[in-house]
This record gives structure tokens, sequence and C-alpha cells, in this order.
């Protein structure tokens, strides 16, 4: 989101920047045109004057021509005639300037034109008429019409001029309408370019505070960045370092200083600085690693030991990529003292390998309990039996007694080794799930127990189970357990009725389950009518070697449950008992699905 | 005459074993020639003999001092002039790294030594009259430890 900010106001700021600058650029040209406008239209006035004044000047030196041919007419005085002499040559300037003034507008030349032959016209009447004057004629009957037509040329310049001069008048009016229009509209569209510019400016200059306002704020952010930055470097001893390749300079964050035991910013950073404080034996190695962080961009861990001024060696662990910022090249790093990791690593490690030799301790001791254990006893047992069988008559009544004692004992002890070798090969590591079909390893655990069943006539019922995915043999072992157990803990004169039923639970809705790791859970569920036990012991049967009866009323070693829950606990399962004296057991197996 | 008994052999450092094995055979009705060996060399050398009967049966225990019943296994099997030597491990243990060793090594079937004389005597009577050649065929991971 910042650097969107970031991006999108500067955008901002230049395109007002340049609208301003244009909208000025518009108004200084639109201000010269309309300034060149004016003068000309100025000019175009003054022409129109001139043209009028031209005009004027052209009937005012004719006027001046018919009353001085009228006075040499009356007196006969040439003296008279002297205006109009000088007439001919100021009409002729007055009439090249005026074609001057107006040569760009033709309808003023054409009368122009016209003008000009009645002046001809009116000129040569002047000459005849004065002939007639200077011959004494005046009296001649032709004298008067050419006098009359005199006057009659004279009217029609006037009425030309006036009709140029009316031209230029309107002409005139056409231009001052324009010009005001200029006049008027120039200003205020002036004045709105204006207005528009510095508006554009006003929102720019907001725009800028208001991206000052949140560069501030990011700023603070990243100030309060920087210290938990800080206190998460002190915490978690670590330091950052940042290596500009180009410039050849270093800066190291406050930590690093004092994972190297040193006060922050005591030093000036460098590679060679650092190399100092690294363990002699790794130095070399570090400095290949560094050449190799340079070309290979970013690398794996690189670890190292350092030994602080006070003599401590400390591990570190340091990690580093390349970046290119601005085409810059930075390497980028992160360096962690792991002295404590590589400790309880170590300490681990220990733990593990006395933890080896035990598990190897204990499997020997397995061997020796199946094998060298059971060797003596199968023989005290064969030898036993020899002796019953060959030497019984040679016995007393008494000494029979003690042989059967004997062979109790020796059974005892043969179940008890059996059940221990069971149940630290429930523990063995090698567990392999698979899908198994778990009515086939009930029939299995089943024919497993087949003599017993018959002759205690059980009556076992079971629900059809689905498919699990369990170590087999390990439930095949629970079922026996649990079933051996039923038919074991019997009534007397009574006979074991077991049923085992399934149900799909969800975890959450069974209270008996604490914190539960699946949602759905296979329930088994065990029930018998057996002795039953107190309620009180529910657990305690668990626990091993633990037995609720004495030897002489039912055989047994107290393992066989704690194989079971052994087996559950491989699961990740749980089983639980309840009890009822004389009426029952049911033990309930949860296994997750 | 030779053929009217079935030859069997015993490999194994125990006294005891050897004596309860003998006996056994002795109190059966199955006509056999019984020998016993003390360890695995005694029994060795006597297969390369030259005048070496080779028996119908061999029952080698697995935990003998010198040479192991493991090791006289690999060699037997080893050379094609024992093939028709049935081999039967006889073992206190019934573990199931030795049942699969032994299975993997081509013994023909396992017997964990009873505790009682008499289940001894069926178990010997058993494998002594077993059809070796219709137990061989079948003869998978199940069924190849004896089961009492």
């Amino acid at each position: 989101m910042i650097t969107r900010i970031k991006k999108k106001s500067p955008l901002f700021i230049k395109i007002s920047f340049y609208l301003a600058l244009l909208i000025i650029v518009v108004a200084g040209a639109t201000a010269f045109k309309t300034t060149k406008n004016l003068s000309k239209s100025s000019e175009l006035v003054v022409e129109t004057y001139m043209v009028n004044v031209q005009l004027e000047q052209i009937f005012s030196y004719l006027k001046d021509a018919e009353t001085g041919q009228r006075g040499f007419i009356i007196t006969n005085d040439s003296l008279y005639l002297d205006p109009y002499v000088n007439s001919r040559e100021s009409i002729n300037n007055s009439f090249a300037e005026l074609k001057e003034l107006t040569k760009e507008n033709d309808f003023q030349q054409n009368k122009l034109k016209d003008l000009s032959s009645l002046i001809d016209k009116r000129l040569n009447n002047f000459e005849r008429s004065s002939s007639f004057s200077v011959n004494d004629n005046l009296e001649s009957p032709k004298f008067d019409p050419v006098f009359f037509e005199g006057k009659e040329l004279m009217d029609a310049i006037r009425s030309k001029i006036s009709e140029m001069t009316e031209h230029e008048r309107v002409e005139l009016l056409r231009r001052q309408e324009d010009y005001q229009t200029d006049v008027l509209l120039t200003p205020i569209f002036l004045f709105f370019l204006i207005l528009l510019s510095i508006a554009l400016v006003l929102l720019a200059y907001y725009k800028i505070t208001k991206d000052i306002d949140s560069l501030k704020s990011y700023n603070e952010e990243l100030e309060t960045f920087k210290e938990s930055a800080n206190q998460s470097e002190i915490i978690s001893k670590h330091g950052n370092w940042i290596w500009d390749i180009e410039e050849e300079t270093y800066i190291y964050s406050d930590n690093l200083y004092r994972l190297l035991g040193e006060q922050p910013q005591s030093f000036k950073p460098n590679l060679d600085t650092f190399m100092e404080y690294v363990h002699p034996d790794d130095r070399e190695k570090l400095e290949k690693d560094v050449a190799a962080m340079m070309e290979n961009e970013h690398l794996p861990f690189v670890h190292y030991r350092v030994i602080q001024k006070s003599g401590n060696i400390k591990r570190f662990k340091s990690y580093a990529q390349v970046l290119e910022i601005d085409g810059i090249r930075k390497l980028i790093g992160t360096t962690s003292d792991v002295t404590d990791e590589f400790e309880s690593f170590r300490l681990l490690e220990e733990r593990n390998v006395e933890l080896e030799r035990n598990n190897k301790e204990l499997s020997a001791f397995n061997h020796v309990a199946s094998h060298d254990l059971q060797e003596p006893l199968r023989k005290i047992q064969t030898f036993l039996s020899r002796l019953v069988d060959k030497e019984s008559e040679n016995l007393s009544k008494n000494g029979l007694v003690y042989v059967s004692r004997i062979q109790n004992a020796a059974s005892r002890m043969r179940l008890l080794i059996d059940d221990l070798l069971q149940f630290s090969r429930t523990n063995k590591s090698e567990k392999v799930f698979e899908t198994a079909n778990i009515n086939l390893i009930l029939e299995g655990a089943k024919q497993d127990l087949a003599e017993a069943i018959s002759d205690s006539n059980a009556l076992i019922t079971s629900d059809t189970f689905p498919v699990m995915y369990v170590i087999p043999f390990q439930i095949q072992q629970l079922f026996s357990n649990l079933i051996s157990n039923s038919i074991k803990y019997q009534k007397e004169d009574a006979t074991p009725e077991i049923s085992i039923q399934y149900s799909r639970i969800n975890a959450i809705e069974d209270d008996k389950l604490i914190k539960p790791k699946k949602e759905h859970y296979h329930k088994l569920t065990f029930t018998d009518n057996g002795i039953g036990f107190k309620n009180e012991y529910a657990e305690k049967i668990f626990v091993l070697f633990n037995r609720l009866h004495g030897k002489s009323e039912f055989s047994g070693t107290g393992i066989g449950l704690s194989i079971c829950k052994k087996i559950v606990e491989n699961h990740k399962g749980y089983i639980f008992a309840n009890g009822t004296p004389d009426k029952g057991a049911i033990f309930e197996v949860y296994l997750p699905i | 005459m030779n053929e009217n008994y079935i030859n069997v052999v015993l490999a194994d450092d125990d006294e005891d074993d050897r004596l309860f094995f003998s006996e056994a055979f002795d109190e059966l009705k199955i006509k056999t020639r019984v020998s016993t060996f003390n360890d695995g060399v005694y029994l060795m050398d006597y297969f390369n003999s030259e005048d070496a009967i080779l028996p119908q049966v061999l029952f080698l225990d697995l935990n003998m001092p010198r040479k192991s019943g493991l090791e006289c296994l690999k060699e037997l099997r080893a050379d094609e002039k024992f093939n028709d030597v049935a081999i039967a491990i006889y073992s206190t243990s019934s573990s199931e790294e030795d049942v699969e060793n032994t299975f993997v090594l081509g013994a023909n079937i396992y017997i964990k030594k009873p505790s009682d004389f008499k289940s001894l005597k069926k178990v010997l009577s058993d494998v002594v009259t077993l059809n070796w050649q219709y137990h061989t065929n079948g003869l998978n991971k199940d069924n190849f430890l004896l089961r009492l």
C-alpha cells in the first residue's frame, strides 16, 4: 500500500504541474495574439481616418478650384485660377495616398477609379468653362450647359465621396465591434486560465502536503518497526548487515556488535575487522563461503565460530543474498548466534546415543529373555515331565504334590516370560500400518484362542467391521488378549458370552475422549458377562504387573491389558475399562479413522 | 536294510537336548537311526566326509559354539549334494528374525523346542513322517513355523 501511494502521488503532481505550465503558455499566447489584434485594429482605425481626411481634402481642393474658377469667370482675373492650377497637383497627391491606403480594399479601389474619372471629367469641365470666359463667350448659349454639367459632376463627386466615406464608416464600425469583443473576452478568458492554473497549483500543493504527512507517519512506523526489529534481534540473538559491493561499505545492526561482544557501532565495520573475530580455523572456509555468496546470489547457511574479546567462543550461522536496488548490488545478510542451539543439539545427540545404547541393551535383554531364560526353564519342565512319566511310582504322595507344585511354578514362569516378550515386541519400532480387514483379524484371534474358546464353550458375537488402517498383528493381539481376558475372568459355572460391537463416532460428541487428535474414531466395545471389577480399578488394571486377583484364583501375569493399552497407544487411540462386580466388564477401544 | 530306517541327524551343543532327542526317538515306534553332533563343525566335517550317510532329516540348533546353525544352513544350501536333506531348525527361540532368516536361507521347517516330553515326541514323529515333497512345494512363511 505504501508503494502504491508513493508511485501515484508524484505522477499526479507531475501532471498538474505540466497542466499548469500548459495553461500559462496558452494564456501568454492568447494575450500576445490579442495585443497584436489590438494594435492592428487601431492601425485600421487610423487608416480609416486618413482615407476620410484625404477624401475631404480632394473635395475641398475641387471646391477651391470651383470657387477660383467662378471668381475668374466673374472677374476674368487670372489670379483666381491659381487654386485650380494648384488643385491638380494636390488632388493627384491625395489620390496616390488614397490608392496606397485602400490597396487591400477592392470596393474602395473600384470607387476610387470611378472617383478618378469623375474628377478628371470635372477638371476637363473646368477647362472648357474657363475657355468661355477667356474668349468672352459667356453669353454664348453653349456656356450654360457646360457650367451646368460642372455642377452635376460636382454633385456626382460629392455623392461618390460620401459613398466612400460611408463605406469607411461602416468598416470602422465593424472593426470597432470586433475590437470591442476582443477587448471584452480576452481578459475574462485570461482570468479563467489563471484561476485554473492557481487551482491546479493549489491542488498539487495540497497533495504534496498530504504526501508529506503520510510520509511522516510512514517514517514513524518505520522508526517503530526498526525499534521492534532491534528488540527481536536481541531476543532471538541475531544481527543484520548490508554490504554495498560496489562502494565497499558495510552497515551492521547494533545487535551484530553485541553478538561479537562489543558496544553497538563501536568500530568501523568491514570484512577485515569482522574476520579478526572469526576463529582462526574457520577463517579460510568463511572467506571461501563469502566469495561464493557473491557468485551464487544466495547460498545455504554458513556456519563458523567467532572468538569474543573476552575469550568466549560463539557459534554463528549466516545467510545472505545479493540484491540489486536501483542498480546497486548489495549483499544483505543475517547472522545468528546459534551457540545455545548448537549446545542443545549436541546434548540431544548425546542423549540419542545414550538412548540408542539403552535400546540395544533392551533388545539384548529381550534376547536373553527369549532364549537364554527359556532354555533352562524348558529343561526343568521337560525333566519334570520325564519324572512324572517314568518315576511317579517311585515318588511318595508328598513327592508327587511337590512335583506338581514345581510344574505350576514353572508354567507360571513360562507365562511370564512369554508375556514379557510380547510386551517388549509391542514396543518395537517397526510399526507397519496397512489397511486391514478387521473381520479376518478377529477370525485370526479366535483361531489363536480356539482351545480356550472350545474348552469354555464361550459364545462370541460380533458386528461386521469396516476396514481400518492399523498394524494388523498388533490388533490381532489386542483382540485375542481382550477375548482371553473375558474367558479367563469368568464366573464359576457360567458360559462366557462376549459381544464385540462396532460404531463410528464423532470425537466431539464423546465425553471420554480428552483432546482427541482426529475428528472421527472407530469404536469397538467388548462386553462380557464375567466377574467384572470395581470401577475404581478401571485405570489400574492397565498398569504393568497389576493384578486384581490372587494367583491361585486366576492365572495371569498382569501384562495382558498393559499390552492392550500399548497397542492402542501405538495406534494413537484410546482404551477404557468399565466394570460391574459379578455382572461383567466392558472394554472400549477407540481407533482413529 | 538301510531303506527301512529313517536316518535322522541332530546338531546341538546342549547335552540335555541331545538326550531328550535320543530318548524321544527311542520311545517312538518309528524305525530311525539317530546320530547327534556337538556343534556345527563336527556336523559339517561329517557331512563333507566321504563315507557320510546323508540323513533324510537334519535337526539343526541355531545357537552353537564354533559354527552356528545358521552358518551350517548356508553351507548346506550352497551345495547341491545336500539338496535331498530336509533341514528342520530346532531352536529354543522362535524370534521373528530367526524364523525369517532361516526361511530365506532355505530351511524346510522351524520347530520351537517344546517344554514337555510328550509334545517333543509328537513333534519329532510328525516331522520325521512328514511328506517332504508335499510340504516343501506348498511352503510359505505361515506353515514354515511348526505350530503345536
